[in-house]
């Protein structure tokens, strides 16, 4: 009985033991790439994968969706800690990139065999500049966009008789007021112009705030030889815009995440968002519900195109990549005009890639998609983020200041941009 | 004496797995946090000494105190909200009523309902403009009520919905607390001619005084851990009146990587606790 129960306890170790091996050392693939869980993204990627690994059986790749978490950033950061990285990860946040390469966890792209040929080739210099990190160097590889705009309620917008779409602050804030109305008759507001989110989340301020900067400013940086640059006509401004639109009840304040869609429900006549919308919309209006997109409104005296947020997403290398050269091999496979194709007609986003609308390849599948013309257009003027490792908490300070200001009428937007600045400042000091 | 060492031997062993969790997820941890918090490290670089500077930062640092505030205001409006209404309860149920076991049940209910999931529930209730309670309000003439976006009462509806979900364990506490009352200092009372007042002031209310004091501690102890509501509902806001201390240290820790500094928030949070349940203790026996 006594040699039964040993010899239970020795296999009983055993099987924990061999459970618990396994890990990067035991695969039988060269390279392993993560994608994000997104249903399009994962069809071409597995495409990608099965071509791949067709034309290089001796260096396969084994590709698997991001694993399930709260999100992506959270999974990416415990595989970071846990040294459990993939060698190549797509649906990087481009804000995120600075705070990993100050880690050296990413390996610098620049450094690897046919890089700035072919980033010069997909990118302008504009972009390239941009994605450049504060010692020189390129961690991220720029993949797909998705700009945002303005979605509107063509029946509503109609029937409010304006001269033309509302693309300037005045504008905006007139079709605003001709459009909010109190339906039930019990002295509230229970139809708005648009909405945008409340909520005191650092990353919401990409969907309202940094948005409308972007744009007022053309493109200007939030954060600039590590100072804050944002204290400036254009920030107030913004600030400014969205305090009256809350002042007159033109936006609800409240969150709206629970029932149906406000836009499809008619609640709203429009919003700021992307072209992820499109499909969405296609599903789910109602008949003879009609929308279309025009450009985020701008100050009155804006002249030349309008800019706008572009939530650029990136490819980056592990410093746990074994063969990083033959790791952007592959990812050139993704991102050529060919793979490009393949993203498009899978996923519907617009790849990071200069003169879009000129590439004659692609030509077939914007005719056929003609709802994204408004974006491949919009594509030309975009902006993504600055490089600063503590971005997330500038966007935090920011959002104090804008629910101050913004939301609850308290500070005048001159000085809560100068509170944000001062603030930021102290926090980017802090970081020398 | 090799019986004794073989059964102490078995002890051991019986008692180690449990020795292996304590070492692993609490003495470790705790200790590590100890550490932690003379240290500047985002999680994926190197630790960074830093002596004192966390504690420095701690106590110039508005936002922290300003959560604390936050967490007392709470904690003065829930306790003894949550005590007189579940003391009430228990009251009521401990006397002869229609399908007592059925409002036992539903009292408890909220109890065992995930907290993310009465939030969202309570979030919805809320709402300014959407929101069942503020329809209800205008529907009787009414005007609406900003339950999340003033700040003056945003912690206050935060702290009534607390007391709806938990309310239901401190009344089978009170029930059992108040089903131990010996019957005959009742009989007794009645002899004398006792008010019902009277028989609950001054028999009911110091018997169950062991039983008050331990919903007093169990409700300051999880009104300190204040951390879903003001999460799911308000972020922290309006205005950071509703940040919450573990809030803050969460935001500290997973939201910017100041993982030397949101351990040294939480030290120093963990020793107010303590000081706060020793205070009431001694308050509550210098009464006995």
């Amino acid at each position: 009985m006594k040699r039964i129960s040993q010899y239970g306890i020795y296999l009983f170790l055993l099987v924990i033991l061999s459970a618990c091996s396994g890990g990067k050392n035991d695969r039988d693939s060269i390279l392993e790439y993560w994608s994000s869980n997104n249903i399009g993204e994962i069809t071409f990627s597995q495409k990608i994968v099965e071509a791949w690994n067709l034309e290089h059986p001796g260096s396969t790749l084994k590709f698997q969706p991001i694993p399930e978490g709260q999100s992506s950033e959270e999974i990416i950061l415990a595989a970071v800690v846990g040294k459990t990285t993939p060698d190549i990860y797509s649906n990087m946040w481009q804000g995120s990139v600075e705070f990993y390469a100050k880690a050296n966890v990413l390996i610098p792209l620049d450094t690897l065999a046919g890089f700035d040929n072919f980033i010069r080739d997909r990118c302008d210099s504009l972009t390239i500049r941009e994605i450049t990190s504060s010692d020189g160097h390129i961690y991220q590889f720029p993949w797909k966009i998705n700009p945002f705009m303005t979605i509107y309620n063509k029946k509503f917008l109609a029937e409010l008789n304006l001269d033309s779409l509302p693309e300037t602050y005045t504008e905006y804030l007139n079709a605003a007021e001709k459009f909010k109305k109190d339906l039930t008759g019990d002295g509230y507001i229970d139809q708005w112009f648009g909405n945008t989110s409340v909520r005191l989340v650092w990353y919401q301020r990409l969907f309202n705030f940094y948005t409308l900067y972007i744009a007022a400013s053309d493109g200007l940086p939030l954060i600039k030889n590590n100072r804050a640059s944002f204290n400036n006509e254009y920030a107030i401004g913004v600030f400014r815009f969205l305090q009256e639109i809350y002042k007159q009840d033109y936006f609800s304040k409240e969150d709206q995440t629970a029932g149906q869609d406000p836009f499809l429900a008619g609640k709203i006549a429009s919003k700021f968002t992307g072209p992820w919308e499109i499909e969405y919309l296609e599903r789910y209006k109602p008949e003879g519900f009609e929308f279309d997109y025009f450009p985020i409104p701008v100050p009155d005296d804006h002249q030349g195109p309008i800019y706008t947020y572009c939530d650029p997403k990136s490819i980056v290398i592990f410093n746990t990549c074994r063969e990083p050269q033959l790791a952007f091999e592959f990812i050139k496979t993704m991102v050529d005009k060919k793979g490009d194709l393949l993203f498009l007609q899978s996923t519907k986003q617009l790849p990071r890639r200069k003169g879009l609308d000129t590439i004659k390849a692609y030509e077939n599948f914007f005719n056929e998609n003609q709802r994204l013309q408004a974006f491949v257009e919009q594509a030309k003027y975009i902006r993504g983020m600055d490089n600063c490792e503590v971005i997330t908490e500038v966007f935090d300070i920011i959002t104090q200041e804008y629910e101050a200001c913004v939301l609850y009428d308290m500070k005048e937007p001159e000085k809560a941009i100068a509170d944000a600045e001062r603030a930021v400042n102290i926090l980017l000091g802090n970081r020398k | 004496m090799r019986i004794q060492s073989k059964k102490s031997m078995i002890s051991y062993f019986l008692v180690s797995p449990y020795l292996v969790h304590l070492i692993l997820f609490v003495s470790f941890p705790v200790i590590f946090s100890v550490v932690l918090t003379f240290h500047k490290w985002n999680i994926i670089s190197e630790m960074q000494y830093v002596g004192i500077d966390n504690y420095t930062r701690l106590f110039q640092d508005r936002l922290f105190w300003k959560s604390l505030v936050n967490t007392l205001t709470f904690l003065v409006v829930h306790i003894p909200l949550q005590i007189i209404i579940a003391l009430a309860l228990a009251y009521i149920l401990d006397q002869k009523i229609f399908c007592k076991g059925f409002f036992r049940a539903t009292f408890f209910l909220p109890v065992v309902i995930s907290g993310v999931v009465v939030t969202m529930i309570w979030k919805q209730l809320y709402g300014v403009d959407t929101g069942l309670i503020n329809k209800l309000l205008v529907s009787i003439g009414l005007g609406k009520v900003e339950w999340m976006t003033n700040k003056n009462i945003a912690m206050i509806s935060i702290a009534i919905m607390a007391t709806w979900k938990n309310v239901g364990l401190y009344v089978i506490l009170f029930l059992v607390g108040l089903q131990s009352v010996p019957q005959r200092y009742y009989e007794a009372a009645d002899v004398e001619g006792a008010s019902r007042w009277q028989k609950f002031r001054y028999i009911t209310l110091p018997a169950i005084n062991p039983t008050i004091f331990m919903v007093t501690i169990l409700s300051t102890i999880g009104g300190f851990n204040l951390f879903i509501e003001p999460y799911i509902m308000t972020g922290g806001g309006p205005l950071n009146s509703t940040l919450s201390a573990v809030l803050y240290i969460y935001k500290q820790a997973f939201e910017f990587y100041h993982m030397g500094y949101s351990a040294s928030l939480g030290l120093i949070f963990a020793f107010i606790i303590m000081m706060v349940v020793v205070i009431q203790k001694y308050m509550i026996e210098k009464d006995e």
